[in-house]
């Protein structure tokens, strides 16, 4: 407690910062405690999952640590809450793929991890996480970056009773290109992800620098989209209009948000990758694997790691792949002690019959060069779809 | 003085809340073009009889009757009548214009004849021409009254009734108004009913009083017939201070005051009349010289004296009891405080009464 | 100058208000006029935030979030102000309850309730789904459409005219409708004449604020209308959110809070609460 009253400079810059991202963020959440001593201090910003109590407190009680987390629904909004300053307030930053190896760290957001403790607990993962995996690693090859666990796919999920795998699979992005499908679908409102899907829809790869053609199209199909859908919502809702019937499908879907109404007893709502579309190699699905990082926090706590590593444990990547909310597979499931400890209803929920087959038709998610645009004018045409 | 046909007549009023009878079987004639009051404590069941003859409340049993006509069930805004509330009741939100033109426009009249016989009423009421378009809250206490009764009289009612509109009103301003209302009473001719729980008030007014306690009336009568007649020790004390004695009747035809341990010689005394209370009202009471010089003389000691305005009135305390003696200012008494004193009164003076 | 020592005991106040009230307000118009995509104060101001919502569409989403405040405003006086007279005048000994049970969904989070209506609105939910099994009846959900969302902000916003209302017409002294009553108005002139203008305090003051608040309104929209109306709030939202665009987020912000205030200036200068009163 000695130091407790003394304000050092770092501390006021620190303060300052917090200050500046309550302001702009007008009305955003601020983890309290964000500077103190540090090595019983850990703080987490992550999709929902890691911030559960099933995953944090044997975590808090073995180290005596006190741990935040805050979850949030959309990859952009936390790598700018890094930019805005607060890479002084977090240790870990759980996001998408594409981002740590091709923004975070070109941009000085994230720590690389050291490899010779890290690398070898890929080597359990499934095959395809095999080291040195893409993701984890910086572009030229020579840093790890971060860990990976969760991952889907993730593009549609119809009710099977109304529409079959099979017919879902074969028709694939067209769903939406068919005009007697308008009204009997929804969307997700996930709209990084939506953009992904428009594009898809529209005929051509999201992943790219579009060209006006491809813009003038993307503009066309997201208004057209947008007027036919019933309904935009979160996940629950969607969810319930599936079961209710009040929609057959909705888009941006996977086993991430299928999962909760399959796990409560509705097998027939199910994630779906269409069997070819317009990205390389005739992909049509997106997947995504989550890389947890470590934040370029100047006292960066000493917890970060070790929660990297207790999160690796067989069972703990159960716990994860299990938490509240959604449910999903695990890389970890490559280690049998792991697999071992999903139950037939478990590994039902998150499809692990197709997941393979689903992933091997998915190209992985990746930055948007022209996300900004397409995203704007994804927002009007939903603005202008409402004016009737 | 209900000699003419009455406007209104009460039959065995009664108007019952739960068990209790807020009013109870009243009989009672009001003369056309009568300033009739009706005098209580609160709680008497005056204030329910009004609202039973605006037509707010509607009595439990009985009649009442308009010109003859059964108006029991008639709404107030269908009966010929019409009150000045307590609080007034103006509206706030109006002008005074438009507050006495209200009953007016109500019953579709243009704007202009409104405005005409509203300024005429405001002549009427002494209020100035320029208070037509003035805010009724900015009126004073004394102007609000005059509104008020302005707004009643454009009504035209043929009855007017009045819920102590004085009582929230200082005391000389009410003197001031009391007089104006017998006025605008005798310039309208109109038939007013009024209550209050001033008996001073209700006789600088009134052509007739009644008294109402626990929901009856107990006594009807001129201003005069009340003040030297009453006829229960109630309406006696209603009138102001008095002095009253218990007493009771001898067989040789004299009073015994319980209080005094005295024999008096009594007024007129009422048939079959055994024990009651003598009234005596302060006037009557005189200081003496010695007891033979009135009928009746008690001796006690001046304990107190109060100036009341052009009067002057004098505690003297003769055993356990109290008496109140009053003099006029120039014929003001002449002892000191502690002075022993006799006071005395001529039996004619006093008042017997049985309750 | 030396301040007065209620001067100085003000100065907390004085300062809880510039940090917790003025500062954040002011940071965000600061902030809309930073460069677009921008996330620090530090940038050149500019009018461009301003400009790429007057060029754009966002005037569709200030229209509904008007249309529908407006709606649900005039549909919650028609709706409140015969309950809020009913539990004044009427109701006697029931209006305690009665208010009870409008004021106790208020302990209950806003889009948990409305989570509640959609399972009541939904197709083969608790409304569709009786009317199917007990009568056959098949009937299409107004689930995510236009009434579903002004039925949620009318649900949600009730008891926010209600009580004021409430209030205004228990202001209304009795006297006066008797004393109007008595000058030979019927029913309806009285209310007409004494206790709507009367009770206009009350209901000007519910209009305000259930106005303020249905102009802000996200939620109803978002689960109720399943997105099919863009309010401007969602707009706000997606701009610091997906979009990242926090300087056009403020700027949008600031755009709301001009219109809000310009129209609540206007609303109180038609009516006066003083004059209500009779103050003036």
């Amino acid at each position: 407690m000695a130091n407790s009253s003394k304000i050092s400079r770092r501390n006021f810059m620190q303060q300052s910062a917090l200050w500046a991202a309550a302001f702009a963020g007008a009305g955003s959440v601020l983890p309290g405690q964000a500077f103190a001593a540090r090595e019983k201090e850990l703080n987490i910003l992550c999709w929902e999952g890691y911030n559960s109590a099933q995953v944090l407190d044997p975590f808090r009680t073995s180290k005596g640590a006190t741990v935040k987390a805050e979850s949030l629904t959309n990859d952009p909004t936390m790598i700018n809450r890094l930019r805005a300053g607060e890479t002084n307030v977090w240790d870990l930053i759980n996001v998408n793929n594409p981002w740590a190896r091709k923004v975070m760290h070109p941009e000085k957001l994230i720590k690389p991890l050291d490899r010779g403790r890290f690398e070898p607990f890929f080597g359990s993962m499934m095959p395809e996480f095999k080291a040195p995996y893409k993701w984890a690693m910086d572009e030229a090859g020579a840093e790890l970056l971060g860990m990976a666990q969760r991952f889907g796919p993730y593009s549609y999920v119809v009710n099977t009773d109304k529409i079959s795998r099979a017919a879902a699979e074969d028709q694939g992005w067209n769903l939406w290109n068919d005009p007697a499908n308008a009204g009997k679908y929804g969307i997700l409102e996930s709209d990084d992800w939506n953009v992904f899907n428009i594009c898809l829809i529209a005929g051509f790869d999201p992943f790219k620098v579009h060209s006006d053609d491809e813009v003038a199209k993307f503009t066309e199909t997201a208004k057209r989209v947008f007027k036919g859908a019933k309904v935009v919502g979160d996940i629950a809702t969607m969810n319930q209009s599936l079961i209710a019937g009040e929609i057959d499908f909705h888009m941006t879907g996977g086993t991430y948000s299928a999962s909760p109404a399959r796990a409560d007893g509705h097998p027939e709502i199910r994630g779906i990758t269409p069997k070819s579309g317009p990205m390389a190699g005739g992909k049509g699905g997106v997947a995504w694997i989550e890389i947890t990082s470590t934040v370029n926090n100047p006292e960066l706590s000493p917890l970060a790691a070790d929660f990297l590593e207790y999160v690796q444990a067989p069972d703990i990547a159960h716990t994860v792949a299990f938490a509240e909310g959604t449910f999903n597979p695990v890389a970890q499931m490559g280690n049998p002690d792991c697999f071992k400890l999903f139950t037939a209803e478990q590994l039902d929920a998150i499809q692990w019959d197709s997941l393979a087959e689903e992933m091997g038709r998915c190209a992985e998610y990746d930055i948007v060069p022209d996300y900004d645009k397409l995203l704007d004018i994804m927002s009007a045409a939903k603005r202008e779809a409402s004016a009737g | 003085m209900a000699e003419a046909s009455p406007i209104l007549s009460l039959k065995s009023v009664r108007k019952m809340f739960g068990a209790h009878a807020a009013v109870d079987s009243i009989d009672l004639d009001i003369a056309e073009g009568e300033f009739f009051t009706i005098v209580g404590p609160s709680g008497s069941g005056k204030t329910t009889m009004l609202r039973m003859l605006a037509g707010m409340d509607t009595p439990t049993s009985g009649d009442i009757l308009l010109r003859g006509e059964r108006i029991n069930d008639l709404p107030a805004n269908k009966r010929p009548t019409c009150m000045v509330f307590q609080s007034l009741a103006l509206f706030p939100h109006r002008t005074v214009g438009q507050n006495i033109e209200f009953p007016l426009k109500i019953r579709g009249e243009v704007p202009e004849s409104r405005k005409a016989r509203a300024l005429q009423l405001m002549d009427l009421l002494r209020l100035p021409q320029s208070y037509y378009a003035k805010n009724v809250l900015k009126c004073s206490g004394g102007e609000r009254q005059r509104v008020a009764l302005a707004r009643a009289l454009a009504y035209d009612p043929q009855i007017l009734f009045f819920d102590e509109p004085l009582s929230a009103i200082d005391y000389k301003l009410r003197k001031t108004l009391e007089k104006e209302l017998k006025d605008i009473h005798r310039e309208t001719k109109k038939t007013f009913v009024y209550i209050t729980h001033s008996l001073e008030e209700a006789m600088v007014m009134s052509d007739r009083i009644g008294v109402m306690r626990a929901g009856k009336l107990v006594q009807v009568g001129t201003p005069h017939q009340i003040y030297s007649a009453p006829n229960t020790r109630f309406v006696s004390e209603f009138v102001g201070d008095v002095n009253v004695l218990p007493v009771s009747l001898d067989t040789d035809g004299r009073l015994h005051s319980r209080l005094t341990g005295a024999r008096l010689k009594p007024p007129p005394v009422p048939e079959g009349f055994s024990e009651g209370h003598l009234v005596i009202r302060p006037e009557f009471l005189r200081f003496l010289a010695k007891a033979a010089d009135a009928d009746n003389a008690v001796s006690g000691r001046l304990y107190n004296e109060y100036v009341l305005g052009s009067r002057i009135q004098y505690q003297v305390r003769v055993g356990e009891g109290v008496f109140a003696v009053e003099k006029l200012r120039q014929q003001a008494f002449t002892g000191k405080l502690d002075d022993d004193v006799i006071i005395g009164w001529d039996a004619k003076d006093a008042i017997l009464v049985t309750d | 100058m030396r301040l007065s020592q209620g001067g100085k005991s003000a100065i907390p106040v004085v300062l809880f208000l510039i940090v917790g009230f003025a500062a954040p307000l002011l940071a965000v118009i600061w902030f809309s006029f930073m460069p677009p995509r921008s996330f620090s104060f530090g940038g050149a101001p500019t009018l461009e935030n301003y400009a790429t919502i007057f060029q754009g569409t966002n005037y569709i989403s200030f229209l509904w979030s008007l249309s529908l405040a407006v709606t649900a405003v005039a549909l919650l006086a028609l709706v409140c102000y015969p309950v809020a007279y009913g539990l004044v005048r009427v109701f006697g000994k029931w209006a305690m309850l009665l208010t009870l049970l409008f004021t106790i969904p208020l302990f209950v989070s806003e889009n948990i309730r409305l989570y509640g209506w959609v399972l009541f609105l939904i197709k083969n939910g608790v409304l569709l789904g009786t009317l199917k099994s007990m009568f056959g009846l098949q009937l299409e959900s107004i689930l995510f459409s236009l009434p579903a969302i002004i039925l949620g902000m009318v649900y949600v916003y009730l008891p926010f005219m209600l009580f004021p209302m409430t209030l205004g017409i228990s202001m209304v002294p009795n006297e006066t409708r008797d004393a109007a009553f008595d000058l030979g108005a019927s029913r309806w002139q009285v209310f007409k004449e004494v206790e709507l203008p009367l009770s206009m305090p009350g209901v000007v003051i519910g209009f305000l604020l259930t106005f303020v608040l249905a102009i802000g309104a996200i939620a109803e929209a978002k689960v109720l209308g399943g997105q099919r109306v863009i309010p401007i709030t969602h707009d706000i939202e997606i701009a610091f959110t997906y979009s990242q665009n926090w300087p056009l987020g403020a700027a949008l912000s600031v755009l709301l809070m001009l219109v809000v205030g310009v129209l609540v200036l206007l609303a109180l200068r038609r009516f006066d609460l003083d004059t209500f009163l009779g103050r003036r």
